[in-house]
């Protein structure tokens, strides 16, 4: 599992991040004493670091000139100012993100994620996502079951990614939506019910069909 | 400076000359002197007088137009005392003195109130800041115990930061400094910015988007158009007709001198005649006073002052019942490149 330090001097929102990103499958450190701030971050070694600006003691952009100085771990800056400047220092300072308060918690996320991903890239993580009943692959967003191989379009991949990530819960097409609105494809509710009937089409190819269930006024459940 | 009026000023002193003169005139009278003598000392006495005051009223006639001329032409009128020369009459001099004087007090006085916004924007700035935390921890809370009721106080905690970000923008805009900054900006970037920070009223909303032709880039400060953009979208959802599927289109064209970007919708528009007040601090209109729009005028007002400071040019067009489309005008290369 991932380690993911919290350097926020917020009690309350600290605890409420660790529990968040517990939840999303990440092992959470947080600091709570601010004395030794840069030696505390360098001796946990975590594999990224969510670090706020204001902090007692010290200042981020200090903390990660500093922490540059001897690793690359990923940093991703969190504040609450959000001038062009301050965004830029942190950037010169060598912070691989910058997100202001009040963050966007997908986006926090998948910042998270796709930082993560790019320091394993060495090859320990697969692109292929084991679904049981089928196998996603990442890379080329295709499903495949048996040595069959179906391509799906970047919106089909998305929502059943989504669907897998959710499994066994009911997920509204609201949620849908916003997951793919997050990533920028702003498709509206006719299409998302164009792209789920093609979507349950290909996993009918699969002998599937059953798996995608849809629940009147809910949304749909993916079936174990 | 009108001759005639010099010589109304004037008017005592010559009184008191011409009396001096039939004084003199009476008594040269009584006594047996040659008759030119009796002519020509109040001939003389009155002539020096004359070119006398001419000189006077020559010299004082070049110091107050030009001092009048100089007052029309400047744009910041308290400089004044800067670009006069000083004058070689004690009149002129005292006047000059008092200007002086009085500049120098109503500068310190503008200082206090300057340094009394600063100080206050400064405040507001900070408080923005300090709130954004227990906004952040809120979300938070919401995202780790969802359920209807948080899903509920997240549209509430939602509005809030919108009104929050507005009191930013506008603490921020009525500052001289520079708070912004220029760079490269791809239209594409912060339309997809501004929609998503929008995305969960525009689901709900079910308001399906139109978006095209936006890879161009401009100069311009991103925060800035982001929210400009914001207010221009969230007014668009806020009018929006009940009686048909409700559309947002965007899109740039490029042209020679400037790049425009076009927010349209097909909401309730605004009334013929109320088009060119939208821009009024305060305005709200026939659709802002309806029930449960809560139109505070601020808006649009806000993105006028903050395009004006970034060169840009905002537009609004409007058809009651079909529609409104605001422009955004970016010139080209207006500002250096500094990135």
């Amino acid at each position: 599992m991932q380690k993911i330090l919290i350097v926020e001097d917020d009690e309350k929102l600290r605890n409420e991040l660790k529990i968040f990103l517990k939840k999303n499958g990440y092992e959470v450190e947080v600091l709570e004493v601010f004395k030794n701030t840069l030696q505390d971050i360098i001796n946990i070694n975590p594999d990224l670091v969510l670090l706020d600006i204001n902090l007692p003691n010290s200042d981020g952009e200090y903390i990660c000139k500093e922490i540059r100085k001897t690793s690359s771990m990923p940093i991703i800056i969190v504040t609450s100012r959000d001038s062009e400047i301050d965004e830029l220092l942190s950037i010169n300072y060598g912070a691989d993100h910058y997100i202001t308060k009040p963050y966007n918690i997908q986006i926090l996320l998948a910042k998270i994620a796709s930082l993560l991903r790019r320091v394993n890239m060495n090859g320990e993580i697969g692109d292929k996502i084991d679904a049981k009943d089928f196998i996603i692959n990442t890379s080329n967003s295709t499903i495949e079951k048996q040595g069959k191989i179906i391509e799906l379009t970047k919106n089909e991949y998305k929502i059943l990614k989504y669907l897998v990530q959710n499994r066994e819960k009911i997920v509204s097409r609201e949620e849908i939506m916003e997951c793919l609105w997050e990533t920028e494809s702003f498709i509206d509710d006719n299409t998302l019910t164009v792209n789920i009937t093609r979507l349950r089409n290909k996993l009918e190819e699969l002998n599937l069909k059953e798996l995608l269930e849809t629940r009147r006024g809910q949304g749909y459940i993916l079936r174990r | 400076m009108k001759f005639k009026e010099f010589l109304k000023d004037k008017i005592i002193t010559i009184i008191l000359l011409i009396f001096a003169i039939i004084t003199i005139e009476i008594f040269l009278l009584t006594y047996p002197i040659a008759n030119f003598i009796k002519i020509y000392i109040p001939i003389i006495i009155l002539g020096l007088y004359i070119i006398g005051i001419i000189i006077e009223y020559l010299i004082k006639r070049n110091f107050y137009t030009n001092l009048i001329m100089k007052l029309d032409e400047l744009e910041e009128k308290y400089l004044i005392t800067e670009i006069i020369k000083s004058p070689n009459f004690t009149e002129g001099k005292i006047l000059k003195d008092a200007l002086e004087q009085i500049n120098k007090s109503m500068f310190e006085n503008v200082n206090k109130y300057k340094y009394m916004t600063e100080d206050y924007k400064e405040y507001i700035e900070l408080w923005i800041h300090e709130i954004k935390t227990p906004i952040a921890t809120s979300k938070m809370i919401m995202e780790n115990n969802k359920n209807e009721v948080t899903k509920s106080i997240d549209e509430e905690i939602e509005k809030i930061e919108n009104y929050i970000e507005q009191a930013l923008f506008y603490a921020r805009s009525s500052t001289v400094e520079k708070d912004y900054y220029i760079r490269k900006t791809n239209l594409q970037d912060i339309v997809n910015e501004s929609i998503k920070k929008n995305k969960n009223i525009l689901i709900e909303q079910k308001i399906s988007l139109n978006i095209h032709d936006l890879e161009k880039e401009v100069n311009t400060d991103s925060k800035w158009i982001v929210f400009i953009l914001n207010q221009i979208i969230q007014n668009s959802v806020k009018y929006m007709q009940t009686s048909h599927l409700s559309e947002i289109e965007i899109y740039a064209k490029q042209q020679k001198e400037n790049v425009i970007l076009y927010i349209k919708d097909n909401g309730i528009g605004i009334k013929k005649g109320e088009i060119t007040r939208v821009f009024e601090k305060g305005f709200t209109g026939t659709n802002g006073r309806e029930a449960n729009k809560k139109s505070t005028g601020i808006g649009l007002y806000l993105c006028k002052k903050l395009c004006n400071k970034l060169g840009i040019a905002i537009e609004l067009n409007s058809l009651q019942n079909e529609g409104t489309e605001v422009r955004l005008v970016f010139p080209k290369g207006s500002y250096v490149d500094i990135t």
